[in-house]
């Protein structure tokens, strides 16, 4: 029994060092298994990627340099044209109006969604736990009705003639809204689509925010109303911190669901009327699945990404740099 | 860890250059095949839509070509019409397509002007009763002169239309003008316009179909061959002309249809089933779905061809239908060739018209003539025009369509009636010109 022995150790410090002489000899012995069977053990998960992941990705950029049309795909001919597909998207300028206005609609229901369901984390933390239940409860339905469910509702709620809102409008004294057609605009259509999306996007949010809400302990809020913060302040001080890297997060995700949104866009009025509420996603179908020119979707698709590297660049350098659970 | 990079950066090449070389197998199969062998022999496989011919039809086809054949074993497989473009698509590219498919007549120049994707059937056209057929759908199966496409059926909207209204409001007969139209549903709004669900013509603001037919009743088209190409002519004077005929019947008939939707939302036979509405252009068989909502309005209803601006005439109408071809890669082009001889015979054909729809190899319309609103549609279909046979149609009609959007634009008076059709003009000639 040496003196060292009792000594404490810091929480989270290395264990001290096993002694050097059978560690040497170990590694010797095992030197050839012991470097292979990590990149053994990640294979499999490396496989899946490539084969998931890269290879699509791969033949993606592939054929957007293609001209292939259904007649190319037929007859398996390939036909390259360089950065054809490239010029004639990017020399469209109804393509950049498009750009803008995916652009302007992503970040307006983004903003939206995160909001209210910031909004709603924060009240959930605050009711009675029955109340939170039946809360929590409408919130689950919401997200779990089918996208195409959901978006028929709300073209029933919108309807011209026998849609609710406009007949509610009209009792509550609001005359004008007899007949009003709520999809005649492009931004009103887009409008409606995005409360769509909101709608179904904000469950998520709030339990992701809620879950991270509910991991602040007690005690610092405590403190906080010992030290006589408001409630401002305590959201700030306490609650903002806690919850900013989870914020980070979900708001991340919803921009590359926003962004690629296509299945309401399209339930609604499928990107009318007259073109006004087509956004990036809905090109994309009508080059490709409409139009059978699988080359041009290709570069369309290609240029979304970009796009979509660009605003969630940040977000991605942060991912890469720092260490799990560090995100703010 | 380098070496690792190397390795990844080496199969990402490989895989763009096997990219390249995707499905580049099985490309001049069918293009040797002359005359009629004697002895056919494997399977072939046939795709028919949903509803286009009855059970019995081709039970008894299928049947007697086996019989004929006895080597060959057809198998015959119903498709439907929702998503068919990309079935085919994947099907056509595929190795082993199926033998006889059919191709709506909209989309069959989509198919036909690629090279190698659908079998030349220029030299065969006599053997599928080439006398006899169907202009407006065989100009939609031809393709730079040669034929890739034979007719299979077709059918046309007529104005379906409520008897017993007509004869309370005082008509005696049917309109053969499109004053004597507008005059019709004014007599109906003087009878019945005291319900405020009535409505002389239910007209919602997206027919497009039925738009075409006033377009070229005033001398005008959508688009002109322009050489290799499509202009569209949506901006000249016959195509405003129909356009504000459009919109006179729906201003004085009243409707309640919506303005940015098309007959199919809502369904307007079931509109029609609910009793209120006087006329709709449909086609003949929409009379029985709105007779599921009511069964005595089969006995009610009756119908008349669109009427034209020239009293006496009807206007030129939109045919509809489908056409048969063999895909190129087809394994077996003799017996499918067979099959498509035997289908496109008087014997056959015959029992379309009697299904109710206009053969597309038979000018024989006896079938059709024993129904009131089959015979009509007959009559009419003589006059019958096909939308233009550009490659790049299916752009128009699976995609946002600017015929469409200008209807909506101007019944809403969105737009004035000029910068609605130069816009709709600039969008179409986006799509299909150049």
């Amino acid at each position: 029994m040496t003196a060292t022995a009792n000594v404490t150790m810091p929480a989270g410090a290395t264990p001290p060092a096993s002694p050097r002489d059978t560690r040497a000899k170990k590694r010797r012995r095992g030197r050839f298994g012991d470097r292979v069977l990590p990149y053994l053990l990640l294979l499999p998960a490396l496989a899946a990627i490539l084969v998931l992941l890269a290879w699509p990705l791969v033949q993606v950029l592939a054929i957007s340099f293609r001209k292939l049309d259904i007649g190319q795909l037929v007859s398996g001919k390939t036909v390259w044209i360089g950065f054809d597909n490239y010029a004639n998207t990017l020399s469209d300028p109804e393509f950049w109006t498009i750009t803008v206005r995916t652009l302007v609609f992503t970040a307006s229901i983004v903003a939206a969604t995160i909001l209210g369901g910031l909004l709603l984390a924060v009240l959930m933390r605050h009711l009675d736990p029955v109340v939170r239940i039946i809360v929590q409860v409408t919130l689950v339905l919401a997200w779990a009705t089918p996208v195409i469910a959901t978006t028929t509702v709300f073209q029933w709620i919108f309807d011209q003639q026998y849609g609710i809102l406009n007949k509610t409008l009209d009792r509550l004294g609001f005359h004008s809204f007899i007949g009003f057609s709520w999809f005649s605009s492009g931004p009103s259509t887009l409008s409606v689509i995005g409360l769509l999306i909101v709608w179904q996007a904000v469950p998520f949010v709030t339990f992701s925010l809620y879950a991270g809400l509910i991991g602040v302990p007690r005690e610092q809020y405590e403190a906080a109303g010992i030290d006589g913060a408001g409630p401002w302040q305590t959201f700030r001080a306490v609650t903002w911190p806690a919850i900013r890297p989870i914020t980070t997060m979900v708001t991340f995700l919803s921009v590359l669901w926003d962004f690629n949104a296509f299945a309401q866009i399209w339930a609604i009025r499928e990107g009318g009327p007259d073109g006004g509420s087509t956004t990036l996603a809905v090109v994309l179908y009508l080059k490709g699945i409409a139009g059978n020119h699988f080359g041009a979707a290709g570069a369309i698709a290609t240029l979304m990404l970009i796009v979509l590297a660009l605003i969630t660049g940040r977000y991605i350098q942060l991912l890469t740099r720092t260490r799990e659970g560090d995100l703010a | 860890m380098k070496r690792w990079l190397k390795l990844a950066a080496g199969a990402a090449a490989l895989t763009l250059a096997t990219a390249g070389c995707a499905g580049s197998s099985g490309t001049d199969t069918a293009a040797s095949s002359s005359g009629a062998p004697a002895q056919l022999s494997g399977d072939v496989t046939v795709w028919l839509m949903t509803g286009s011919a009855p059970a019995t039809l081709t039970d008894a086809l299928n049947k007697e070509f086996e019989a004929a054949h006895p080597g060959v074993k057809v198998k015959y497989e119903i498709q439907q019409w929702d998503g068919i473009q990309q079935k085919l698509t994947t099907a056509l590219a595929s190795g082993a397509p199926p033998d006889v498919i059919e191709i709506g007549n909209t989309q069959t120049a989509a198919f036909a002007s690629n090279d190698g994707v659908l079998t030349d059937l220029t030299a065969d056209k006599d053997s599928f009763n080439g006398a006899q057929w169907l202009k407006g759908l065989a100009d939609s199966g031809t393709y730079e002169g040669k034929i890739y496409g034979v007719p299979f059926y077709a059918a046309n909207r007529e104005v379906i239309y409520r008897k017993d209204m007509f004869e309370q409001a005082g008509i005696t007969k049917t309109p053969t003008s499109n004053d004597e139209w507008v005059d019709a549903i004014g007599k109906l709004k003087t009878k019945f316009g005291s319900d405020p669900d009535f409505q002389a013509l239910y007209m919602p603001g997206q027919n497009w179909y039925a738009l075409l037919s006033f377009i070229w009743d005033n001398g005008g088209d959508i688009a002109q061959p322009d050489g290799k190409n499509f202009k569209a002519t949506l901006d000249s004077a016959g195509a405003k002309a129909g356009l504000d005929f459009y919109k006179k019947l729906v201003d004085t008939s009243g409707t309640k249809a919506p303005k940015d939707a098309d007959e199919a939302k809502p369904q307007q036979a079931t509109v029609y089933g609910a009793g209120k509405v006087a006329m709709m252009i449909g086609l003949p068989w929409e009379v029985a779905t709105a007779a599921k909502t009511d069964p005595s309005l089969t006995a009610k209803t009756g119908a008349f061809a669109i009427p034209s601006k020239t009293a006496g005439q009807s206007a030129p109408v939109f045919l509809g239908g489908s056409n048969l071809a063999i895909p190129a890669n087809s394994k077996n082009v003799a017996a499918a060739k067979e099959y498509i001889k035997l289908l496109s015979s008087p014997k056959y054909q015959s029992q379309l018209a009697a299904a109710g729809v206009v053969p597309g190899t038979s000018t024989d319309l006896t079938g059709l003539d024993k129904d009131p609103m089959g015979s009509v549609m007959a009559k009419a279909s003589t006059n019958g025009k096909a939308v233009p046979a550009s490659p790049k149609w299916g752009d128009v009609e699976s995609g946002q369509n600017p015929v469409k959007d200008m209807l909506t634009a101007y019944l809403t008076g969105k737009k004035t009636l000029d910068q609605a059709t130069a816009d709709a003009n600039a969008a179409l000639n986006k799509l299909i010109g150049g």
